[in-house]
This record gives C-alpha cells, sequence and structure tokens, in this order.
C-alpha cells in the first residue's frame, strides 16, 4: 500500500511540476500570431532582459475565448495578436489593463493604440490582392469590389468564414460602401471561390502560385513571405482601391495587451518597451515583412513603399463593433 | 430499479455511474448551450449550413464505411487463411498505418496529388502533358486519405476474430455439402459479425469526429464546421448547435450498430479449439498477394513514411531537433500513457456490468459512455474546460484536464475491444467459479480478467495511439508551454513548414510503433 501511494505521488508530481513553474522571472505570453513569426522575436527580449517566456501560440479568437473563460484564473501575462478588432473586444470584455508609458506614446501613433492605450498596435498589414502573372494582367482590376464579377468563377481564393482578417476586412468594407452592397459583394465571392475556401493565407498563395486560381486574398506579407523562398514564383502584389474616390486599402494591426490581474506587471511592461523600440519594430518588420508603426523605422524594400498608397479611413477600434454585425451578414450569405 | 437495498447496486456499479455522469456532463453542457440560443440563430444556420454539412458527413462516412470495409476485411482473410513467403511480414505490416495521423497522411496526399505532384508528373508521363489526376482537396481525396488511415481497425478486429474463430464451425458446413462461397458467407462471415460491425463502428465514428484530415483537405463536415465556429467566431452556441447535430447522428448511427449486434450473440462453447488449416499458395499466387498488399500498404504507411524521412533529414528539420525536441516527445508519450491506463480503468466496469448484468441501468451507463466519442474533440474539450474551472479549478492548467478530455473521447475506441471481449466468454465459466467458492471478487480477479487480458491490450494501445495523434483538444487545453508533437506538426503544417514538420510527424510515428507491436506479439494472441 505505501508504495502504491509513492507511485501515486511521483505521478501527481510529474503531472502538476510543468505547470507551476511561474516564477518572477518568467511571462506567460498567448499568441494568436504563428510561432514562427512571434518565437524569434521574444528570444530576443529574453536575451536581453534574461526574463524568460512561456509562449502559447493558438488561434485568436480561441484564445479570446479562452482568456475569458479563465477570467482571473488566466496565466497569461500578456496577449499578442494579429487582429486589432480582436484586441478591442478583449478590451471590452475588461481583460486588459491601461498603460501610460511615454515610450508607448513616443513611438506609436495614435490612431494604432486604444483610445485609453490598453491595447498598443505593433506592427501594419494590409489586404491585398494576389494574381498569378501568367493568368491575371494586373490592370484588369482596380478593387477588390472587382473580385465579385462573374468573370471570376473558379479563379478566386478566398479564407474561410472563421478567419479574423476576413471578419476585419468585411468590416472596413461595410463601413466604406454599406450592408447592401457588401452582401452582393460577398455573394460573388462566395460564388466565385466554390471550393477554393482556405483555412490560411499562406494556403491561398500557394494556391495561385501554382495556378489552381488566378487570384487570392490574403494579407500582403504572405506573398512577400512566399517569394522570400521561392523567389521564381509566378505570383505579384496588388494593393487595390486606390482609383480616385476609392475606398483604400483595407489596414489591420497586430498588436499587445497586458491582461488587467497580472501580478507580473513590471516584466510585462518591460516586454511592451521592447517591442516599440526601434530595434523590436525593425525586427517585426525583417522577420514578419510588416509595416512597422514606429514612424522612424524602415520598411523591407521589397515591400510597396507605404507613401505610395492610401489606406481606408476606417479607425481600428471601430473593428469590434462592426464585427458582430459582419458576422452575422457572412452567416447570412452562407459563406463557409 | 435503483435499488440501494440490494447488494446488486454494488461498489462497480457507483463506479460506472460515476463514469457516465463524468461523460455525460460534456453533452449536457452543449445540449444546454444549444438550446439556450434564440430561433433566430437555429433557424439561420439551418437554411445556411445545415445541409450541406449534414449531408457531407453522412456520405464521407458512408463511403469510407464501405472502402475500409474492403481494405479491412480482405486483408484480414488473406492473412490468416494463406500461407505465403512473407505473410508473417504483412501480418505485422497492416496495422501500421494506425500510427499514422489522418493530417499527416493528408499533408503527403496533398504533396502527392497535388498540382504539380510526383503523382501528376508520372501519369503525364503515361496520358500525356494535358492530363489530370483527380484533386487530393475533393470527395475522392478525402475519402481515399481516411480509408487508408482507417482501414487497420477493422483488419485488427476481423483478424483477432479469424484466429479465434473455432474452424469446426465451417468443417460442419463442409460435411452437409455447403460450397467454399456458401461456407464464407452463411457461415464464416456471419460469425464474424460482430468483430466486422465494431471495427465498422469504429471507423465511422473515427471519420465522423476526424478534424486532422479533412481541415487539411477542406472538406466540410460538421466536426470541422464546429472547429471553425469556436476558433473563429466569439460566441459557442453555433458551434453547440452544429455538436448536438453530430451527438443524434451518431447516437442514431451507434443504435443501428448496437440493434445488429445484439441478435448475434455466439460463445464458444466446447473446450476444444483448432485453428484453421492455411491455404498453401502457389508462387503466382503469393506474386498477386504480394503485389495487392503492397499497393495497399504503400499507400498507407510505405510512400508517407519514406517522404517523412526524407524530410526530417532535410538541414532545416535537423536544425530543430534540441532539448526542446526531446521534451515533446516526453509530453506525447506521458499523456498518452495516463489516458490509456485511465481510460481502461473506467471502461472495464462500465464494459463489464453491461454485458454481464444488461439491465437499463447499467446498459444506460455504457451508452452514456460512447457519447464521448460523438462529441467533437474541441467541443469536448470546451465542456472539461468549464467543468474544471467550475467545479475542481485546482487542476486546471495541468495535465489533468487534458487527460479527462481524452478520456472522454477516446473511452469507446477502448470499450468497442473490451465489450466483445467480454461477451465473447461465457458467463458459464463465471458460474462454474462461483459454485466452486470463488469470491465475487476472486472470480473476477483469476478467471475474467486474464480471460479478457487481449481485450484490455488492445483497448489500452487504441487509446494510447489516438491521444498520441489527437489534435484539437489538445490544441484547446493545453497547458502553456506543454506542447505535443501533434502540436508541432499543426503549427508548421499550417504553416506550409511541411520539413519542420516531418521530426515531429515521424516521432508520432515511431513511437507508436512498439505500441503496435505489443498489439500483435504472439503472447496474448489466440490463447
Amino acid at each position: 500500500m505505501g508504495r502504491a501511494a509513492a507511485c501515486a505521488a511521483l505521478c501527481l508530481s510529474i503531472i502538476i511540476i510543468p505547470s507551476v513553474a511561474t516564477a518572477a522571472d518568467q511571462l506567460t505570453v498567448y499568441s494568436g500570431r504563428a510561432e514562427r513569426l512571434i518565437k524569434p522575436v521574444l528570444d530576443q527580449f529574453t536575451a536581453k532582459t534574461g526574463i524568460r517566456i512561456a509562449l502559447l501560440s493558438s488561434g485568436t479568437t480561441e484564445l479570446v475565448n479562452r482568456m475569458k473563460a479563465e477570467g482571473t484564473r488566466s496565466p497569461a501575462d500578456v496577449f499578442i495578436t494579429n487582429d486589432a478588432g480582436s484586441l478591442e473586444i478583449a478590451r471590452t470584455a475588461g481583460l486588459f489593463r491601461p498603460l501610460s508609458m511615454r515610450e508607448v506614446e513616443r513611438a506609436i501613433p495614435p490612431q494604432f493604440r486604444a483610445t485609453d492605450n490598453s491595447w498598443i498596435g505593433l506592427s501594419g498589414r494590409f489586404w491585398i490582392i494576389a494574381y498569378n502573372t501568367t493568368m491575371v494582367k494586373p490592370d484588369r482590376i482596380k478593387s477588390l469590389l472587382d473580385l465579385a464579377d462573374s468573370a471570376w468563377k473558379g479563379q478566386l481564393a478566398i479564407p474561410n468564414a472563421g478567419s479574423e482578417y476576413l471578419h476585419a476586412g468585411v468590416s472596413v468594407i461595410r463601413a466604406s460602401i454599406g450592408d447592401d452592397r457588401t452582401k452582393k459583394f460577398l455573394e460573388g465571392l462566395r460564388d466565385n471561390a466554390g471550393t477554393h475556401v482556405y483555412q490560411n493565407s499562406s494556403q491561398i498563395v500557394d494556391a495561385v502560385a501554382k495556378g489552381q486560381v488566378a487570384l487570392g486574398i490574403v494579407n500582403h506579407y504572405y506573398v512577400y513571405r512566399h517569394l522570400a523562398t521561392q523567389p521564381a514564383a509566378p505570383v505579384a502584389v496588388l494593393m487595390p482601391d486606390q482609383q480616385e474616390g476609392g475606398m483604400g486599402a483595407i489596414m489591420n494591426v497586430a498588436g499587445i495587451g497586458i491582461l488587467k490581474h497580472t501580478p507580473r506587471m513590471e516584466q510585462a511592461k518591460l516586454l511592451v518597451e521592447f517591442l516599440v523600440a526601434q530595434t523590436g519594430q525593425k525586427l517585426f518588420a525583417d522577420l514578419d515583412k510588416e509595416y512597422p508603426l514606429h514612424p522612424e523605422v524602415q520598411a523591407d524594400p521589397a515591400l510597396i513603399e507605404r507613401k505610395n498608397f492610401r489606406a481606408a479611413m476606417v479607425p481600428l477600434a471601430k473593428l469590434a463593433e462592426l464585427r458582430a454585425p459582419t458576422l452575422r451578414l457572412i452567416e447570412q450569405v452562407g459563406m463557409r | 430499479m435503483i435499488a440501494a437495498r440490494s447488494s446488486s447496486f454494488s461498489s462497480l456499479q457507483l463506479a460506472a455511474l460515476a463514469s457516465a455522469a463524468l461523460i455525460l456532463f460534456p453533452l449536457i453542457y452543449i445540449i444546454a448551450l444549444a438550446f439556450s440560443a434564440d430561433l433566430d440563430v437555429w433557424s439561420r444556420l439551418w437554411t445556411t449550413r445545415v445541409p450541406e454539412l449534414l449531408w457531407n458527413t453522412v456520405f464521407l462516412a458512408g463511403a469510407v464505411a464501405i472502402l475500409a470495409l474492403g481494405l479491412g476485411v480482405s486483408t484480414a482473410w488473406i492473412v490468416t487463411r494463406f500461407e505465403f513467403p512473407g505473410r508473417r511480414f504483412w501480418e505485422l505490416a497492416l496495422v501500421l498505418p494506425l500510427a499514422m495521423p489522418t493530417y499527416v497522411l493528408a499533408s503527403v496526399f496533398n504533396y502527392l496529388l497535388g498540382l504539380g505532384g510526383p503523382v501528376e508528373h508520372i501519369w503525364q508521363l503515361v496520358a500525356g502533358p494535358q492530363a489530370r489526376i483527380f484533386s487530393p482537396q475533393s470527395f475522392m481525396g478525402v475519402t481515399l486519405v481516411m480509408a487508408l488511415a482507417t482501414f487497420p481497425f477493422i483488419y485488427l478486429l476481423t483478424r483477432s476474430a479469424l484466429l479465434n474463430f473455432n474452424v469446426s464451425f465451417e468443417e460442419v458446413a463442409r460435411t452437409c455439402g455447403a460450397s467454399s462461397l456458401r461456407r464464407i458467407f452463411f457461415v464464416t462471415l456471419p460469425l464474424l459479425r460482430p468483430s466486422i460491425v465494431a471495427g465498422v463502428a469504429l471507423v465511422i465514428l473515427y471519420v465522423v469526429s476526424d478534424f486532422g484530415a479533412v481541415s487539411l483537405l477542406r472538406y466540410q463536415t460538421l466536426t470541422y464546421a464546429v472547429f471553425q465556429q469556436m476558433t473563429g467566431q466569439l460566441d459557442n452556441q453555433a458551434a453547440s448547435i452544429l455538436s448536438l447535430l453530430l451527438v443524434v447522428l451518431a447516437l442514431l448511427f451507434l443504435l443501428t450498430e448496437r440493434w445488429f449486434r445484439r441478435k448475434s450473440r455466439y460463445y464458444q462453447t466446447a473446450g476444444r479449439y483448432r485453428a484453421p488449416q492455411r491455404f498453401h499458395c502457389s508462387w503466382l499466387q503469393t506474386v498477386g498477394l504480394t503485389a495487392c498488399l503492397s499497393v495497399i500498404m504503400g499507400a498507407a504507411f510505405g510512400v508517407p513514411m519514406c517522404l517523412l524521412i526524407m524530410w526530417s533529414f532535410s538541414p532545416e528539420a535537423l536544425a530543430t531537433l534540441d532539448a526542446r525536441f526531446f521534451g515533446f516527445v516526453w509530453n506525447s508519450a506521458l499523456l498518452a500513457t495516463l489516458a490509456a491506463t485511465a481510460s481502461v480503468l473506467i471502461g472495464l466496469p462500465l464494459a463489464y456490468l453491461a454485458s454481464r448484468k444488461p439491465t437499463w441501468f447499467n446498459i444506460g451507463c455504457l451508452q452514456a459512455a460512447y457519447a464521448g466519442y460523438v462529441l467533437p474533440g474541441p467541443v469536448a474539450a470546451l465542456a472539461v474546460l468549464v467543468l474544471c474551472l467550475n467545479l475542481i479549478p485546482v487542476v486546471y492548467g495541468t495535465v489533468i484536464v487534458l487527460v479527462l478530455a481524452y478520456v472522454l473521447h477516446f473511452l469507446p475506441a477502448g470499450l468497442q475491444s473490451l465489450e466483445p471481449a467480454i461477451q465473447q466468454i461465457t458467463p458459464n465459466l463465471e458460474e462454474v467459479a462461483r459454485t466452486l467458492g470463488l469470491s465475487a471478487r476472486e472470480t473476477v480477479r483469476q478467471v475474467t480478467l486474464p480471460l479478457i487480458r487481449n481485450g484490455i491490450i488492445v483497448a489500452w494501445v487504441l487509446v494510447f495511439l489516438q491521444t498520441m495523434k489527437e489534435l484539437p483538444a489538445t490544441l484547446l487545453l493545453r497547458p502553456v508551454g506543454f506542447d505535443t508533437l501533434a502540436i508541432r506538426v499543426w503549427l508548421e503544417a499550417s504553416e506550409e513548414y511541411y520539413q519542420l514538420a516531418a521530426p515531429s510527424a515521424l516521432l508520432i510515428v515511431l513511437v507508436g510503433l512498439p505500441a503496435l507491436v505489443l498489439l500483435l506479439s504472439r503472447d496474448w494472441r489466440a490463447a
């Protein structure tokens, strides 16, 4: 009996040990960004400060749901993700703590932060049209709305109905052209895409590069990442809606928020400081091919110069309130 | 009926009740969530998504079941009834696909059959440069991948039934003048039916609850839609409605299966048992059989393995093999061992009671346990999360939560082999032991357990293997920093880094192999 008890105790300790290691010099980060894109940056932070990071990478909305369910028991100290709408939703759910940091206010322009600084944008990404250069002449398309044209039937790849960047993009379009036209647009997308509905953007770029479809809607950096590994791939970027009176390119940001209940506020602030400073911003720009938000940090030279195109005039913080009706519309249209 | 006064309501029954309750809770939670949704949400889902999803799911399950049935029964027949060089090798090899997760197989087929892939190149050499093959991201593609991944369930159960099969039934038929085809269809197959039906049930439930293959091959089933609802949307109500649909579908199917099996119960009555004579093959027949088996195994295991090994030894992949990587290996093995052991401990009383004292209460508990399989991984995970946070918050963020979700999800797989094992022993043996003066407890220990040891081992191994591969619940519930191999494969493969995913995928397969060998070792076979 004694042996059995010892055995059970051993087993239990094996089970419990990995989860209680939350020392003071460690931060727990929930990340909705792909691990490959965020871990090298966090590793640099650890190297600089000695603060270790326990990282949980998963889907953005999934993590928001998880933090809501966990409440004050959440082991998370910091939430990093790739959609301003989700950050704003987490803020309105009362998950974040407002920040007042001079470093942040100096580095990140106010339109890329929450009104009370409870979340802070880190890098910018744009909806673009990826097209196969052997199949499409780029002057045939001016606007995202053109993609609903039945001429593109079976030629278009789109993200699935659960993707946050679809929600954000459709929200901006709704705010720009109204619900009725957006609905027609979505119906067109649905019909043109058929079964070409993908779980993630790299698959869309891949499908376009292979010629399975002629066009796809993705965030810009997926194309540049694809080209970085396969420079000869026949795929290029088209920045839509730049014509006179057009709505402008759809922008979203990746960003960060500190959870309200964290006992490790100081360490979390150090992380934010690191990420908004020039070195952190440069890491994001180089690794991920995104547009840094710090005005003095340059984007990757392969990208379209930021000065040369115009973004849609919908404030990022509005993405959250726009999202619920957007979801309803997407569901109504019956997108997959 | 619940007669606390009588001694029949034993501690065993209490254990069964507790297990059933543990498993029923998530189901009740889902039902409650679904019915708390507005009528509006229901009607919207019903008019937009439901018809397509329901049709896709049923159609896929049916097609995979038929294909897997053909593959499983014929291969089991070949290795048990024919004698040819290499038979022992194939006998072992045919279970290997069980170690291959569907999402790995799916990504390999995406590469092989995809546009510009190797198979298309070969085909174009034969049929001209414009020739196209069917896309893996289609109904045919998904069916093929799922059938290749699941046919060993049917093979295993059919084979062990054939090995345990008392050949005197067939001999009686022969002395009565029945032709060999007649013997197969009217004597052998009906006697195998319980095992075959159990195998098909495993396959169908597996297909219905699979998330990996359908998501990579972009085929919309209910489970995939539930995962999309849960991870892409902010309310879980729609997800719970779709889950409820899935549960109803699976329950309908399980009841049908049970009805089939109820009508057939065979006991071995005589103590004497004789193995069948194997048919000795000529060299031509040997070549034919070997070619057949090679094609099946090449597609299900050989070619994917070669690709995984090739990718694993690429420089990018080798760079990821560090201490962190071995942590993932340990995490996976620990989780799978815990889940398999817990499932057997929980499953035994349920299966035993339902078989020996088939009261409505005992059968009810057993049926409740089957509910876990029909709850898709992500939904089971959500329910476990809510349960733990509200009732036992201490365990939240630990491995225990994950193990609970696995038991919930995979217990039925274990029960599918525990149940027939118990049913095949005639109760007479236990009754005799009792009349000879053994207590109930001693009877279980000295008579029942040794006789069903095979069933227990198979159950343990099945749960172990499935836990190694499990994805959606692990994604949703893993403690921070506690990644498993399956998670690594998913994180890398969903960003299209196939080379980086390969070492983890390869290891999932390799860690699964000893368990499979155990499953087939001589030791426990046909006692």
